[in-house]
Parts: C-alpha cells; sequence; structure tokens
C-alpha cells in the first residue's frame, strides 16, 4: 500500500470519528433541548389548563346542586379552556377528550399532591407527550390531562440526524479528497526521487532531480543529488583512472613489441643467414641493446607498481642524497663525456623516500645527460639543493614548447628514435613524476630549446 | 632487374635486420627512418615495386604516407606493433595491401612480399646466384650462359632456394613447398635432389649444408 494511500484513508478515519464524536454530541444535545422545550411548554399549558379550569369550577360549583347541573358545569367550565389536547376524568369516567387514548393508562399523578405526572412515548404507532394532574372541586377528584401528539418532533429529530449524517459524510469525503491530493503533492518528489534512483543504478550517473521548496522532501532531494554528484564524480575518476591504466597496458605492450621484434628477426638472421663477421656482430650488439632496452623499462615498470603501494619516509640529509646520485650516475656521464655538478645550499633535512628520491634524481640527471649531442662541447649537469627545493639543470638542446606539457606521459617521446638510440625508457619522466607525487612535492619545468633545460622539484 | 623495395621503419634495429634480408636475398632496399623524409624523396625517385611501412613515424605517420605511395601507384605493407583491430582495418581499407603486427618473422613476411608482387605482375623472376640464371617466365636454367635441363622436382627445389638465397632451408620447408603438404616421404628425397642439382650446375661449394637443418644457397 503506497504512503500517500495510507497516509490518506488514516487521516480520513480519524476525521470521520471526530466529526461522528462532534455531531453526536451536537445531536444528543440538540434534542434534548427540543424535548425539554416541548415538555415545558405542555407542563406550563397543561398546569395553566388545570388552574383556570379549578378556579371556574369551584367558583361556580357552590351555587349547583344537582350532579347532573355540576357535571354540566364541569364540562362547560373544561371547555372553556381546553383546547383538542385536553382531557378530562373523573374516575374511569372520560368528562371530556377529543383524543382517541385514555392518558390515565400511561400518565398516573400522585393523588395526595397537585404535582403533575409526565408520559412521553409511542402510543400506537404516534410519539405522545401526557401532562397530567389532579383537581379537587368539592368532594370531587378530576384528573386533567394533556395530551400532545409529539411525532413531528421527533420526525424533526430524526431529520436533523440524517443531516448531521450527511455533513458527517461530505465532510469525510470532501477532507479526504483534499487530503490525499495533498499528500500526493507532496510526496510526488519521493516517486521522483525512487525513479531517479533507478535510473542511477541501470547506469545513468548524470541523473538528478528537480527541487523545489524547503521542505524536508525537498532536503532529501537535495542530498540525493549532493550523493548522485559524489557517485557520478567517483564513477568518472574510476572511469578515467581505468582509461589512462588501460591506455598505459597498451603503451606498455606496444613498447615491448618493437624490441621483440628486433631481437626476433635478428635472432632469425644469426640462425639462417650467410653473415660477414661485421653484419653478425651488429645483429648481436642489436639483440644485446633490445634486452637492455627492455630490462629498463622492466624496471621502470616494476617502480611504478610500487610506487602505487605507498611509500616509506624518513628524514634525510639532501647532502647524502646529492653524493648517491653522483655515485650512481658516474659511469653513466663519463661514457657520455658528461661531468655533473652537483651544489647544496643551506638544505635542512627533508622527508622523503631516500631510494625513490636517489632514482627520481638519478632519473633527471641522465635525461640531462642526454640533452646533448655528442659532438657538443662543455656538456654539464648540474644538480642543486636548496631550502625544501632540487633542480636539475642541463644546457643542452631543450625541451619544445609542445612538447613540454606531454614530457611526463609514459611513453611520450619528443624524438622517438634518439631517446631510443640514447638508452631511454619512455618511462623515466613519468617515473620521476610519479614519484614527486608520492612525495606530495610539485614538480616543475623550465625549458627553451637550444638553451637547456631545468626540472625543479620543491617540496 | 631486382625488385626495389622502400622501407620505412624508425627504428634501426628492425630496420637493419630487415634491410639485411632483403639484400642478400637479391632485392634492392631503400631505408628511411623518418616519414616526412621518405614523402619528399618520392618525387625525385618512386620506382619502387613494393613499400614496407611502419606506422607510428617521426615526420609523418604511416597511414598519411599512404596516400602519398598511392599517387605511385606504389603496393604498401604495414608493420607495426599497433596490434589492434581498428588500426588494420583502417589500413588495409586505406589501400594497404597487407599488413604485419611485430614481432614478425621474416619468412612470412617475404612470402607477403611476393605474393604481392606476383599479385601486381612485378614480381622479377629472373634469379641469379654465382654463374647459374634460373628465368622462371620460361622456366629454364643455364649455367654460365648455357642452358642445363632439369627435372620438374630439380627445378622447383632450385628455384625456391634462389628465392631464399643466402637463408638456410630446413628440409621440411623443401618437402612442404616442393613436394606438397600430403607428401609424407623422407627428407631422404630433398638430398636426392640436392646432390643432383650441385652435379648438374656445378654448386657443389654453392649449396651449403647445414647440420641437422637443411640446406643454404650461398651467394655472397
Amino acid at each position: 500500500m503506497k504512503l500517500r494511500h495510507r497516509i490518506s484513508l488514516l487521516a480520513g478515519a480519524v476525521l470521520l470519528l471526530v466529526l461522528l464524536i462532534c455531531a453526536g454530541v451536537l445531536l444528543l444535545y440538540a434534542r434534548r433541548t427540543i424535548l425539554t422545550l416541548t415538555e415545558d411548554q405542555a407542563r406550563n399549558k397543561q398546569s395553566a389548563l388545570a388552574a383556570s379550569f379549578a378556579s371556574m369550577a369551584r367558583y361556580y360549583a357552590a351555587d349547583t346542586d344537582s350532579d347532573a347541573a355540576r357535571e354540566s358545569l364541569i364540562r362547560y367550565c373544561f371547555a372553556r379552556f381546553a383546547d383538542q389536547e385536553g382531557v378530562l376524568l373523573r374516575g374511569d369516567d372520560i368528562l371530556y377528550s377529543s383524543v382517541s387514548v385514555n392518558p390515565g393508562e400511561y400518565a398516573q399523578p400522585d393523588k395526595q399532591s397537585v404535582a403533575a405526572a409526565l408520559f412521553r412515548g409511542p402510543v400506537d404507532g404516534r410519539q405522545l407527550l401526557i401532562v397530567a394532574s389532579y383537581e379537587w372541586v368539592q368532594a370531587d377528584t378530576y384528573y386533567v390531562g394533556l395530551v400532545r401528539d409529539i411525532t413531528e418532533v421527533y420526525d424533526a429529530i430524526g431529520r436533523l440526524t440524517r443531516l448531521f449524517l450527511l455533513v458527517c459524510g461530505l465532510g469525510v469525503g470532501l477532507g479526504m479528497g483534499l487530503l490525499f491530493f495533498v499528500v500526493k503533492r507532496s510526496t510526488a518528489p519521493l516517486s521522483r526521487l525512487t525513479a531517479a534512483t533507478g535510473e542511477i543504478a541501470a547506469g545513468a550517473y548524470d541523473k538528478r532531480v528537480a527541487v523545489s521548496g524547503r521542505d524536508e522532501v525537498s532536503d532529501l532531494g537535495r542530498s540525493f543529488n549532493q550523493m548522485a554528484e559524489a557517485v557520478e564524480n567517483r564513477i568518472d575518476a574510476l572511469t578515467a583512472q581505468n582509461e589512462r591504466q588501460r591506455l598505459f597496458i597498451g603503451g606498455v605492450s606496444h613498447e615491448f613489441k618493437t624490441p621483440l621484434a628486433a631481437i626476433g628477426l635478428h635472432g632469425e638472421l644469426l640462425e639462417n643467414a650467410k653473415l660477414s663477421p661485421a653484419e653478425r656482430a651488429d645483429s648481436l650488439r642489436h639483440i644485446r641493446r633490445s634486452g637492455a632496452y627492455m630490462n629498463r623499462m622492466i624496471q621502470s615498470l616494476m617502480e611504478l607498481l610500487l610506487l602505487d603501494q605507498g611509500i616509506e619516509k624518513e628524514e634525510t640529509e639532501p647532502a647524502a642524497l646529492l653524493s648517491a646520485v653522483a655515485e650512481a650516475a658516474r659511469d653513466g656521464l663519463s661514457a657520455r663525456g658528461v661531468t655533473l655538478i652537483t651544489v647544496c645550499e643551506d638544505a635542512a633535512p627533508l622527508p622523503l623516500n631516500p631510494t625513490l628520491m636517489t632514482s627520481l634524481l638519478l632519473n633527471l640527471v641522465e635525461n640531462g645527460a642526454r640533452s646533448y649531442d655528442p659532438e657538443d662541447r662543455n656538456k654539464t649537469v648540474t644538480l642543486r639543493a636548496t631550502d625544501r627545493c632540487f633542480e636539475v639543470s642541463d644546457r643542452g638542446r631543450g625541451i619544445p614548447a609542445q612538447a613540454q606539457k606531454h614530457i611526463f606521459e609514459p611513453f611520450y617521446r619528443v624524438d622517438k628514435a634518439r631517446s631510443r638510440k640514447q638508452g631511454g625508457s619512455g618511462l623515466g619522466l613519468a617515473l620521476v613524476k610519479a614519484i614527486a607525487d608520492a612525495h606530495g612535492a610539485a614538480l616543475s619545468l623550465d625549458s627553451q630549446p637550444g638553451r637547456g633545460t631545468t626540472f625543479r622539484i620543491t617540496f | 632487374m631486382q625488385n626495389r623495395i622502400l622501407l620505412v621503419e624508425d627504428d634501426q634495429a628492425i630496420a637493419d635486420a630487415v634491410a639485411l634480408n632483403l639484400k642478400i636475398v637479391g632485392y634492392d632496399c631503400v631505408r628511411f627512418e623518418d616519414g616526412r623524409a621518405a614523402a619528399d624523396s618520392l618525387e625525385a625517385d618512386h620506382a619502387f615495386d613494393l613499400a614496407l611501412l611502419d606506422i607510428m613515424l617521426p615526420g609523418m605517420d604511416g597511414f598519411e604516407l599512404l596516400s602519398y605511395m598511392k599517387k605511385y601507384a606504389i603496393p604498401v605493407i604495414y608493420m607495426t606493433a599497433k596490434a589492434d583491430a581498428a588500426s588494420e582495418i583502417r589500413g588495409l581499407l586505406d589501400g594497404a595491401e597487407d599488413y604485419v603486427t611485430k614481432p614478425f618473422d621474416m619468412m612470412a613476411l617475404m612470402v607477403r612480399m611476393e605474393k604481392v608482387l606476383v599479385r601486381t605482375g612485378k614480381l622479377n623472376r629472373i634469379y641469379r646466384a654465382g654463374d647459374v640464371e634460373l628465368d622462371d617466365y620460361r622456366h629454364e636454367v643455364y649455367k654460365a650462359g648455357k642452358r642445363v635441363d632439369l627435372r620438374p622436382l630439380e627445378y622447383n627445389v632450385l628455384l625456391f632456394l634462389m628465392k631464399h638465397k643466402n637463408l638456410t632451408v630446413t628440409r621440411e620447408q623443401l618437402l612442404s613447398e616442393v613436394w606438397g603438404f600430403e607428401y609424407m616421404g623422407e627428407s631422404r628425397s630433398v638430398d636426392v635432389k640436392i646432390s643432383s642439382l650441385r652435379r648438374k650446375l656445378g654448386l657443389n661449394d654453392a649449396i651449403k649444408t647445414v647440420q641437422k637443418l637443411g640446406y643454404r644457397l650461398e651467394d655472397r
């Protein structure tokens, strides 16, 4: 059962009950008031009738002797005041009556007093009100009654009751209709929320609900939209991450295919072809280089993977880091005829992972060394540590402006052929970026083609 | 007249291997590492029977380079590390003759090259090794200018050796190529044909026995 139906039904029942109680109380009060008024009126009339009849009868009765004359007088006196409601009895004799019932059977007043007796109830299918009292004229006791047909009063009360019930019914119907409309209006946003939830669950993460007003349902709508926003952002982030990883894996497999093809082809040549000693040596050299290239790539990949598992930092003296980098870079640089200059200026210890930071700086230093052509002179790379900052600069060929924003992407190469020839893995600067990110350090570069490049890591 | 092949490949190791292989079996191979340089050179020299193109090239990529090749009606075989179906379909839809993905083996590439050359009618069917010439147009073999009669199987063995000059061919390759896949005979039959070829054409030194593998017709 829907919430709006339940609320409407419940409220309708309460409304009905309240209306019925109110109507009942009003009805009972009205009935009592009407009956009391009717009775009082009848009482007064009977009392006046009795008193007038008695006083007139007593006045004239003294002058009559015979019973017959007295009876005529009594009848006359009564008829003088009574209308068709009046009834006069003496014992069982009906002296005056224009009604078909004998009131003496229903209302029996006390014979010792003048107090009136009252009867109200159904007689022969009619509702009758009977008021009666005794009067004494000389030695005789007279029963003075008033018989009033109040069926119409009861009918009026019945009509009133039906009217009340009708009003109650209409009120409940109208109230429930109104309530249903209001509840439906205020729960409509819930239906929309339900529909939106379904759509989001089915994958429409950009779905939002329209929110208006300031009630709880609107608050729910706003919260819902916030939640949907958060879910969508998260999904987008995950999708983007997934896409990056997919591209990365695609890049890795693509990058492996080239050296694999070279190894395969030269292996085939060595196995099958008649080659000169120089050709054999060339083939072997290509195989060895391709293998070394793949090995470098695997090492970089392993480091990238390890970075994902979080890093441990320790307070490290920049000076110690610089000498570790210089030590590691020495052989590679001297083979290229490049000199490494290390400068340590007023650098306080920094929280970092020394192994990874050495790898980062080494990558930058080697990158700097590769920026020179073999015939260049004064080939130097400067590694500088200042306060919370490392700088690696060369005076080599520099990086073209349009390449600068791609330079940290995996497998991006400014010059593909030269990079591989000079021993790049295509991952070096991607690794640099990943290590800097893992340390929360900012990585920037400043390069001018033909003038050289400076990389800067700022903690 | 050797078939001239244009090779555009930026990886030096692969280019070296392919070029050397083509050279020793008797193709004339012109190399470029840069796509733009290859395209620019065509105006002056476009007498190529076939082009082998990498797709990811510096200067100009292989897809773009294809339109230059079409201009001079040079058929193209792509050789690339892009193994996705979309690249392959694009390459073939654009009008490339074939598509090989790295890593590939040279034997397979040469079979595809030969098929393309046959299809375009440009295959050079005159093969030479030393003073022996095989004219596959007329199905004749000459030794120092004089015709030599060969049995059909001998001719086919020599043709296969000529096509893979300076490369080792295995007995199994010869069997399946010359005798056919169904032939389940002994590799001994190969040895018999080889020795009669050596005798009839004086190729005792030129046809080398490669231990445990097969034979190699050497000419360099």
